[in-house]
């Protein structure tokens, strides 16, 4: 046993030390935070600089409360927070439809849609609106029309109750609320930062452990180490070493990000001393973190097994993208409510419990029973799948130059 | 004390077998050849023998015990298809190797850098595999199966893509590894090395043995009815009634006689008919016509 150990330990320790001396991996440790971070601040100031910008028109009827209306809408939709269209007000007349829907037609004065308002059949009810967009796919303008619609409805309904133009300003500003402990947004948007780098480091490492057990198949190395030592011995060795580099680089990243975010906070004179991440947090990130690279990086290593170059590992790909995928769609649910059954089903689904599991414990308060049932779990889907990787290995990697089918891969499960 | 017995051991592959029956013996202080055609069973058996694959029945034994993985860092193999890290250098590369055979990194470099010197590679050391040529890659792969000081050491066409200068130093490391006491056993389709260096061989075809023995009880098993000789001159003594076959080349003929004894008198002739001998020589066939000659008896069987 112990030199089985030993074993394990060279072959981990070799494959880790070849790669951590790569050029490609001081690239990525430095590249990915900062296209992440980059990217990030980018999409945030885009988000909060993009405006609706359409030219519309809008018709009404041409004297009245529709001609008022139809100038509210302008003036709301012109000068709104988060809304700069250029509006062209004009009577309802055949005549003016006809010139609009031609200038639809040819895109003419970068129309993009007109709306028409027709009065409503009593004074008490709302108007009724016809939209006629030049794109039916155009959602940002139909939104932005809706809620500029909404608005200039409430308003005039408060002015004919009473109120002025002021206290229905107030009436409508943001409500501002202090989270105790921290900012909410920011712990949410920490806790999404969380399950994208674990994400993306499977993604990466776990192919990584795929692409190193092709390498090794196609210089034909192992069967030189297999006379010493055994398959499972060099698989477990690779999924170790491969798996250590990976935690090297989010260590790093976690570790520049700590001193980066006392910096920050030491800068800012100490008041928003609190970190966004709990200790509680932390430790459940490492530990799914871990949980997530053995599961993923066993099954990338049977992948890798089977297949004797990059381009047929491509093809399976997808076996290791689709549970992860599965995940990000979960994600809507969970962040909705974090502890009902459906987040509490998919989050012990063991593929899915490394990113989810750790994503309810930031969000909801996952039960201490269901984190235990979890890594049990995990644990016996991670041994099972090492038991099939090594048997689909010992073959494998002795079967070159042929693609396996499925079936042939299920003979290989027999033998040993 | 045999180092290697195979007992009656078979493997199949789905429907294909590759190895059946098959039983031989390896003995300290032997050069085994291994022959046979491509595909006809003798890296399944060697995979075998080093416990890459198990018989599907049989048993190997390993220096008279049975199969136990411990024995594996008692042998040293070259596999037919070479590997080496291409990133790694040279002496990290022959250390790890070590390593895995179960020495100290401390040891396993100093036998390294001994190895490099006496194989004359000792400039490469630092560099990575993938800056060196073929042949000095083979070289290290050499080293890295002998660097534990195996006894017994497992080489499938040890001299394949050599140089004959190379292969030379190779086949001088080995028969003085023989001479320490190492058994050796080694795959390749080159009968004149096999010739030149094995006292004993097996011949396997089709996943099964047909031929094994000593190299001198199985060429002493053939008559020596095979005439090699020089010439210069007239060539119409090949016409002499005992002989069976005859091959000229230019001032060569490799003459099959259909009687041991007649030797004496198809020189008597050649000299007779005005030819001038240089060399005369009477032997048994060669390996290669053994090999042909076995090989080609099983295709009919």
């Amino acid at each position: 046993m112990p030199s089985s150990l030993n074993n394990v330990w060279l072959i981990a320790k070799r494959e880790y030390l070849e790669r951590i001396r790569t050029k490609a991996f001081l690239l990525t440790t430095i590249l990915i935070p900062l296209l992440m971070g980059g990217g990030g601040y980018l999409a945030g100031v885009l988000a909060s600089r993009t405006h609706s910008t359409a030219h519309i028109a809008v018709l009404t009827a041409s004297t009245g409360a529709g001609k008022l209306f139809g100038n509210d809408l302008k003036h709301e939709l012109e000068s709104a927070e988060d809304s700069q269209m250029t509006v062209d007000v004009a009577d309802d007349t055949p005549a003016a439809r006809a010139r609009l829907d031609g200038l639809m037609k040819t895109g003419g004065e970068h129309l993009s849609a007109y709306l028409q308002v027709l009065p409503p059949a009593n004074p008490a009810a709302r108007p009724k609106f016809i939209y006629k967009p030049r794109s039916s796919s155009d959602i940002g303008t139909f939104q932005a029309i809706q809620s500029g619609i909404k608005n200039v409805l409430t308003q005039e309904r408060l002015t004919t109750l009473g109120m002025k133009p002021s206290e229905i300003a107030a009436l409508n500003a943001p409500v501002e609320i202090e989270t105790v402990g921290g900012s909410t947004t920011a712990a949410f948007f920490g806790a999404y930062g969380l399950f994208f780098l674990m994400y993306m480091v499977i993604i990466l490492y776990s192919m990584n452990t795929a692409r190193s057990i092709i390498e090794e198949k196609s210089s034909r190395v192992f069967e030189v180490l297999l006379s010493t030592i055994t398959p499972d011995e060099m698989l477990a060795g690779k999924i170790l070493g491969v798996g250590s580099v990976g935690l090297t680089q989010v260590g790093v990243w976690m570790a520049a990000a700590g001193i980066l975010g006392g910096a920050f906070a030491a800068a800012s004179g100490g008041l928003h001393g609190q970190s966004i991440f709990s200790v509680g947090q932390l430790v459940s990130f490492v530990a799914f973190f871990l949980y997530g690279f053995m599961l993923y990086s066993s099954i990338a290593a049977a992948l890798g097994a089977m297949t004797n170059s990059e381009q047929e590992l491509q093809q399976l790909n997808m076996f290791l993208v689709m549970p992860l995928a599965f995940c990000m769609l979960c994600l809507l649910p969970i962040i909705k409510n974090p502890d009902s059954t459906l987040s509490r089903v998919v989050s012990l689904i063991p593929l899915c419990s490394p990113l989810l599991m750790n994503f309810r414990v930031s969000l909801g308060n996952p039960q201490p029973w269901e984190l235990g049932l979890s890594c049990v779990l995990m644990t016996a889907t991670i041994f099972g799948i090492l038991w099939l990787s090594s048997r689909i290995y010992r073959v494998g990697i002795l079967m070159y130059g042929k693609k396996p089918n499925l079936p042939e891969i299920l003979r290989w499960l027999k033998y040993s | 004390m045999p180092i290697v017995e195979l007992l009656n051991i078979r493997k199949a592959y789905d429907t294909k077998v590759a190895v059946e029956g098959l039983s031989l013996t390896i003995e300290p202080g032997t050069m085994f050849g291994l022959l046979g055609p491509n595909g006809s069973g003798k890296s399944s058996s060697i995979r075998m023998m080093i416990g890459i694959t198990r018989p599907d029945s049989g048993t190997v034994n390993l220096f008279n015990r049975p199969f136990d993985r411990d024995a594996l860092k008692r042998i040293g193999y070259l596999p037919e298809e070479r590997g080496l890290y291409k990133k790694m250098k040279v002496l990290e590369q022959l250390v790890f190797m070590g390593q895995l055979h179960g020495l100290a990194a401390h040891v396993a470099e100093t036998r390294a850098r001994a190895w490099c010197e006496r194989m004359q590679i000792a400039d490469a050391i630092d560099k990575k595999t993938e800056e060196l040529s073929k042949g000095m890659q083979q070289k290290i792969q050499f080293i890295s199966c002998l660097l534990h000081e195996p006894d017994l050491i497992i080489m499938d066409e040890p001299f394949s893509g050599l140089d004959p200068v190379n292969a030379t130093l190779l086949m001088d490391t080995l028969l003085d590894l023989r001479k320490q006491g190492k058994a050796i056993l080694f795959s390749t389709h080159r009968m004149d090395q096999v010739e030149k260096l094995c006292d004993e061989i097996a011949i396997i075809y089709k996943g099964k043995l047909v031929l094994e023995g000593s190299m001198k009880a199985i060429k002493s098993s053939y008559p020596a009815n095979r005439i090699h000789v020089h010439f210069t001159g007239d060539a119409s003594f090949l016409d002499h009634p005992a002989i069976a076959s005859a091959k000229t080349y230019t001032g060569l003929a490799e003459i099959v006689l259909n009687d041991p004894h007649a030797a004496q008198s198809v020189l008597a002739r050649a000299i007779e008919q005005g030819a001038v001998i240089t060399r005369f020589e009477v032997t048994e066939p060669t390996l290669e016509e053994i090999f042909i000659a076995t090989v080609g008896e099983s295709v009919d069987a």
